[in-house]
């Protein structure tokens, strides 16, 4: 049974045809969450195949005040696809053609449903690539990606979703269409595009992207490297940035995530380490033996031992196999897990991992940290039983003070994952009142009604009694942001 | 035309800037930001100027820690004065805009300019992590961090970016910063579009490649020594000093334009100047600038430009240029989400009336 008026029901099967909404209680259930721990039930699901679909059934929410709320692969770890007020679920993964791929301007048009690596599987006929990769590549869509301004272990070279999204087709809460920027730099007027990117779906549903495509390097290196500690890895890690070397990727695992990736990979990593770093160069052969050399050199004079260098390509999926899959091999410690991804100065990277570890052991939770090393966002996993009592709250204390501890060492509450309905009652942690009210100028610009994404981002007054007694604005306090 | 003298204030805090712009504000007089002065010329002819906000007043360094490549300044300190302090710990940020020196980095983000690095780095849009805004009622308002990737909140840096500070004034900004490269090398040909192909193709991609409309071409290798040397000398050019880029940066004509198009398209654009017209581009980035002589000159050029989704933009052209011309050409199909924006940070028009597009 839905709350939504069967009429209301019956203009969206008119629009989207009777197969493609969805509004019985045992399908909806399928809709209830995404990647994240909370869920809710949407009153009805809509399955577009067009732009046009979308902005028909935008603009029957606006007409009925009915909440909507886009919706890719729901691989998402912020709860932000989460109907948390009910309404429409409005599911684009029907639109999921790559719709061109030009191989001399270097780009690609999809629509939002596509796969991230379909992508570049299907560009690497032209020898490009799509730089963003989130570790749910094989799931995650580009128009959840371009909503979450989604990043991957590649960014740190490469940047993130927004510096490779070249303009968006979008439709807003009013059911209007409109591009924003395109193939040519410098769009007159506001950057649109770039305010959109990352706005979690509650400024617009994206129907089109036009993505930067890169070329192929022609060699790639991969080092594996151990470390006897965490602290020595991350000394490592910014003697190598230090010595102005920007590698291509540079993560690290710690030693639990060690022991449960080798389990499950056999990808050769050394389970005694304290800690694991996986470094990655690109570009002609020249270069990657050059900097690969001086990397080694730097690691060697930082602790670092048992040096490993992917010799065939083979060699080097297993050893990203093994990083990007790491968060499934944890299932062999316990069931369930909670990810965050706060982002400190990468300097404080040892600091905010012992104090993780000190959260973990006053929580008796196991936490298991596989990260983007060289961009100081970590991401710790707080692994649990849901079928042990009582577990929830506590897990989720943990992961609080995590954040925490993560911003009173300078740092961000999320790096790639979004704030969505996970972080919304800790955005005054970073932002006070007056930033807050400028982010809900453009909120309130673009959808006066409220209407898109409900619930997100920004800190619900009914929720934040519970959460917050007595902390706001102390990051602010002490800095100016 | 009346020619009034501006008030001119520089204060010396952001809520000085904050302040100035309350009281402009309430009194419904208009506001126009000053940085360097650099980009004074662009935009269209102001509608009313009552108060010259100068920022040169907040030019510290904020804090810069080297180990986490990051910087935050305040948005009145000049782009060289911030290289020197970057360069002290072997880094730098790429942006090497025209018009220089002399900008400040408060101009910069608010006028969107840019230069040859951008074919490798992006504009300072890409790496651009903080931002601090005085608002027209005399709020300050931070977006964004001081983490080098952050999705926290909206990502208001992009709208302000290039904004010509028509939703508030920026007064302190926070970038990822860059290593030094660990080798440079700039070659150069007189090969014209021919040579930019070849140099765009190399394995090993140049972080910028410049072409002049003498034929001139420069491209410009970062990376590890031997993939460099390699590189360039594959090109086969003479190798040039890198002084030619301090140089080139400082172009600035009286009369300028902006062309940005889809990089394939740049060069029919450009075939369709004057003969003897005096330029120089970016072609993998897609923009060139035109030092142009005559007003009616631009209105052909720019519907070539506009055609392909490109535009033309005036850099610095005397107001009667601007008035029969017009600073930005045809306005965008997304004005009117634009002004529901514009309406939402500076409902009374304080900041810079007519200048922009909303």
């Amino acid at each position: 049974m839905t709350a939504l008026a069967a009429s209301v029901v019956e203009e969206l099967r008119r629009i989207a045809g009777r197969d493609s909404v969805i509004a019985n209680a045992d399908d909806l259930r399928i809709f209830e969450r995404d990647a994240s721990i909370e869920g809710a039930m949407p009153d009805a699901v809509v399955l577009p195949a067009t732009t046009l679909e979308v902005a028909a059934v935008m603009k029957v929410a606006a007409k009925h005040g009915v909440p909507i709320v886009p919706r890719g692969a729901g691989t998402g770890l912020s709860g932000g696809a989460v109907t948390i007020r009910g309404g429409i679920a409005l599911q684009m993964t029907r639109m999921r053609h790559i719709l061109d791929i030009d191989p001399v301007a270097q780009t690609a048009l999809v629509e939002p449903g596509v796969v991230n690596q379909e992508l570049s599987l299907q560009a690497a006929a032209h020898h490009l690539f799509y730089a963003p990769d989130p570790s749910s590549q094989k799931a995650c869509t580009i128009g959840g990606n371009a909503a979450e301004n989604s990043g991957g272990p590649h960014c740190l070279y490469y940047g993130v979703t927004t510096n490779h999204v070249l303009g968006m087709e979008v439709v807003l809460a009013d059911g209007s269409v409109h591009w924003v920027s395109g193939d040519a730099p410098d769009h007159v007027g506001l950057d649109l595009c770039g305010m959109l990117v990352g706005s979690e779906g509650t400024l617009c549903a994206i129907t089109k992207i036009k993505v930067r495509l890169l070329r192929i390097p022609p060699s790639i290196a991969t080092l594996m490297a151990a470390f006897p500690s965490i602290e020595t890895a991350s000394h490592a890690v910014s003697a190598v940035i230090g010595r102005g070397i920007v590698p291509a990727a540079l993560e690290m695992m710690d030693q639990m995530t060690v022991g449960a990736v080798e389990a499950h990979y056999r990808a050769g990593y050394p389970t005694d380490a304290g800690a694991v770093l996986l470094v990655e160069v690109d570009g002609i052969p020249e270069s990657t033996r050059e900097l690969m050399s001086a990397i080694r050199a730097v690691l060697g004079e930082n602790h670092g031992y048992a040096m490993r260098e992917a010799q065939t390509q083979a060699e080097r999926d297993l050893l990203w196999a093994g990083r990007k899959g790491a968060i499934g091999a944890l299932g062999r410690i316990k069931p369930n897990y909670y990810l965050h991804d706060g982002v400190v100065p990468r300097s404080r990277l040892p600091q905010v991992l012992s104090a993780v570890g000190e959260i973990g052991e006053h929580y008796k939770l196991p936490v298991a940290n596989v990260f983007h090393a060289g961009d100081g966002n970590l991401h710790p996993n707080i692994l649990f039983d849901l079928r042990d009592k009582d577990v929830l709250p506590q897990v989720e204390g943990a992961g609080e003070e995590m954040l925490r501890a993560v911003i009173e060492l300078g740092g961000a509450l999320s790096g790639e994952h979004g704030i969505g309905l996970e972080k919304s009652q800790f955005m005054p942690w970073i932002f006070d009142a007056d930033d807050l009210q400028a982010m809900q100028r453009v909120k309130v610009a673009l959808d006066p009604a409220g209407l898109l994404n409900p619930g997100k981002i920004f800190p619900d007054p009914e929720r934040a009694k519970v959460h917050l007694a007595g902390r706001t604005g102390f990051a602010v306090e002490a800095k100016w942001w | 035309m009346v020619v009034r003298t501006l008030a001119i204030e520089k204060p010396a805090t952001e809520q000085e800037v904050a302040h100035v712009l309350r009281e402009s504000s309430e009194a419904g007089k208009a506001v126009v930001p000053v940085g360097g002065g650099r980009a004074s010329g662009m935009g269209g002819v102001l509608e009313r100027g009552d108060v010259e906000l100068h920022t040169s007043a907040l030019d510290r360094v904020i804090e810069h820690s080297p180990a986490d490549m990051v910087v935050s300044v305040e948005a009145g300190i000049t782009l060289e004065a911030l290289q020197a302090e970057l360069a002290r710990s072997g880094q730098f940020l790429p942006i090497d805009p025209f018009g220089s020196p002399g900008h400040t980095i408060g101009g910069l983000l608010a006028t969107g300019w840019s230069g040859p690095l951008r074919f490798r780095f992006g504009s300072a849009r890409d790496f651009l992590i903080g931002i601090r805004v005085a608002l027209a009622d005399g709020r300050l308002a931070s977006a964004g961090g001081r983490v080098v990737k952050n999705v926290s909140g909206y990502d208001l840096m992009k709208l302000h970016y290039g904004a010509m500070g028509t939703l508030g004034v920026i007064v302190a900004a926070s970038f990822k910063v860059f290593p030094k490269p660990l080798y440079d090398v700039t070659v150069e040909s007189g090969d014209g579009w021919a040579g930019v192909e070849r140099a765009l193709a190399t394995p090993m991609a140049p972080v910028a490649v410049e072409l002049f409309s003498t034929g001139r071409v420069l491209a410009r290798f970062f990376g590890s020594p031997d993939a460099v040397k390699k590189t360039a000398a594959g090109l086969g050019w003479e190798t040039a000093d890198e002084s030619v880029w301090r140089e080139h940066s400082k172009a600035a004509p009286e009369r300028w334009a902006r062309i940005a198009t889809p990089p394939a398209s740049l060069r029919a654009v450009l075939e369709s100047l004057p003969a003897k017209a005096t330029w120089w581009a970016s072609p993998g980035v897609g923009v060139a600038h035109w030092s142009f002589e005559d007003a009616g000159e631009l209105a052909a050029v720019r519907g070539a430009a506009e055609a392909v989704g490109g535009s033309l933009v005036l850099m610095a052209a005397p107001d009667e240029v601007k008035r029969q011309a017009g600073a930005w050409g045809s306005p965008p199909s997304t004005l009117d989400v634009m002004t529901r924006l514009k309406d939402a940070f500076d409902p009374h028009r304080t900041l810079n009336p007519g200048r922009f597009v909303v």
